[in-house]
């Protein structure tokens, strides 16, 4: 049987993105990217403050950071925004008001995946660190595709969380596995070929490459990167299919 | 002939091995009310998830504006509206997003939205987080959301379910005003008055099965086996005289006599109906 791609409607793709954008500075959700901004900040004061001059740990700090808010706000605000939707029993009032999946799927990624870009740039002046001219596209082009994927990933938590706090619960185990291994690949060869496989992973050493005025990312990176996003898409979309939003 | 808006043939729906409907035959035409009337765990929630798509049938065929109800999409969804006990607000935003927001989605001019809200009475709480709102205001929200796009049919799950009388009399009140203006409504309920006061055609609705259909006076003038008149006089006796010359001499007399306070028919009501037939209570 063919499956047929239905149409997106810019109107209604509008007015559910403005109405996500609007939640997500809800306190519910607005204390992710504080918090990712702020773990940047105190992060910049640690590390420099223990380094003594000795070495800038700027791109250290920003590294963390991004890590934080690619993984936290990615992956929690999408699950719990969706989780919220089933809760409060809005969700299937949408679905029978005429939008459809994807537009409902792509209202909800995109003002994640814009206000996580908005973070990912504010934590480059937080952090203390300067980046030439020339880094900055290729560091917005990667951070914008871990943000895609861990929203994505997100998505896919939200189909099984029935209410936010059941999102958050369950959340949690991959927010830490996907910030814990980069945070943690400098002391452990296992960890470091896992976190070569993983999105956080290829951004964190992104940023150490720009650091080190090395080349950012290489084919391999380009690849893995590619192959997570279009894997979390059919993972949402296997899933989705047998039963929406809902399980 | 009218035209037929939503129309039911042999339905049945199954869950595991629990027949929640078993060949249900409707049909509801434009302008009309159509109920379906029945204890909790009817079937009617199911009737009506099917009829808008949420769910499929198990066997039998379910027509929405002519389209097949597996088949439902948002061409449909744009000409229909929806009420349940699941229907949700967004608590968050103030009564006049959340039409906004529906208005937006559903291509309707935003200049509509201040009128509706005067209609339904909540202009005064426009300003006011939907989460702040009493139930019979939110349950008037979400009928306002429901008619904003003015639906051909609108479906309505226990519309009245939980509110304080006077809610449920403006309810009403303005479920009629709306089938006056053409729209075509699909309601469930187990307030046998509220069937009765509204609905064009009923159905009784028992386990799944429908065990009566018709008008509602049609159904309970064909239970009334044994008529019967009730008549209280001037002195506060109350009689109860089956129907017979006898009886007509006798009422004849008292209303010459000018003895009669009020008379009535007794024939029997929707509830009485389905209890003899289910042996079961409505409510």
């Amino acid at each position: 049987m063919k499956t047929k791609i239905k149409p997106v409607h810019l109107r209604k793709l509008a007015a559910i993105t403005e109405v996500k954008g609007k939640a997500l500075f809800s306190k519910n959700f607005i204390i992710m990217p504080i918090f990712s901004l702020g773990f940047t900040l105190l992060m910049k004061v640690v590390y420099n403050t223990a380094a003594q001059g000795a070495v800038n740990m700027s791109a250290y700090a920003l590294a963390l950071g991004i890590l934080m808010n690619i993984s936290m706000e990615g992956v929690y605000c999408t699950a719990a925004a969706l989780a919220e939707e089933k809760e409060k029993n809005t969700l299937r009032t949408l679905m029978t008001s005429s939008v459809n999946g994807l537009e409902f799927f792509l209202g909800s990624l995109i003002p994640v995946v814009l206000m996580s870009m908005a973070v990912n740039v504010l934590c480059v002046p937080v952090s203390g660190f300067s980046m030439g001219a020339s880094q900055w596209p290729l560091y917005l082009g990667i951070t914008a595709a871990c943000s895609a994927i861990s929203a994505v990933i997100g998505m896919i938590f939200g189909i099984y969380a029935r209410t936010q706090v059941s999102a958050s619960t369950i959340t949690t185990p991959a927010i830490l596995v996907l910030m814990m291994i980069p945070m943690l690949s400098g002391f452990s060869d296992i960890l470091e070929t896992i976190s070569g496989f993983l999105f956080t992973g290829i951004v964190f050493d992104a940023i150490a490459n720009i650091n080190s005025n090395l080349p950012v990312m290489d084919a391999k990176g380009a690849v893995i990167l590619f192959a997570e996003f279009i894997l979390s898409v059919i993972v949402f979309l296997a899933l989705y299919k047998k039963n929406g939003f809902e399980r | 002939m009218n035209e037929q808006y939503i129309s039911i043939r042999h339905l049945s729906k199954r869950f595991d091995k629990d027949f929640v409907l078993k060949d249900v035959n409707a049909a509801l035409n434009k302008g009309e009310i159509l109920g379906f009337l029945g204890p909790s765990g009817a079937g009617k929630t199911t009737t009506i998830k099917i009829l808008t798509g949420q769910l499929l049938p198990t066997s039998g065929d379910a027509q929405v504006l002519g389209i097949a109800c597996d088949k439902i999409d948002e061409r449909i969804y744009e000409q229909i509206g929806i009420v349940t006990d699941v229907s949700g607000v967004y608590e968050r935003m103030s009564v006049y997003d959340n039409l906004k927001y529906f208005a937006r989605l559903l291509n309707v001019p935003l200049s509509e939205i201040n009128p509706l809200l005067k209609r339904i009475g909540l202009y005064e709480h426009r300003k006011k987080p939907a989460g702040k709102l009493s139930k019979g205001q939110t349950q008037r929200l979400i009928l306002a959301r429901a008619i904003l796009h003015k639906p051909k049919i609108l479906f309505l799950d226990e519309p009245t379910s939980g509110l304080d009388p006077s809610t449920a009399l403006e309810v009403h009140r303005m479920l009629l005003e709306l089938k006056n203006e053409g729209m075509s409504i699909f309601l469930t309920t187990h307030n046998m008055e509220e069937a009765t006061k509204l609905c064009d055609h009923v159905a009784l609705l028992n386990e799944g099965v429908i065990v009566e259909y018709g008008a509602p006076e049609d159904i309970c003038l064909k239970y009334n086996k044994v008529k019967k008149y009730k008549v209280q006089l001037t002195d506060g006796t109350k009689h109860f005289l089956k129907h017979s010359p006898e009886a007509s001499e006798q009422i004849a007399l008292w209303l010459r006599e000018d003895r009669v306070e009020t008379i009535h028919s007794c024939e029997p009501t929707l509830e009485t109906v389905f209890l003899e037939v289910t042996g079961r209570e409505l409510q």
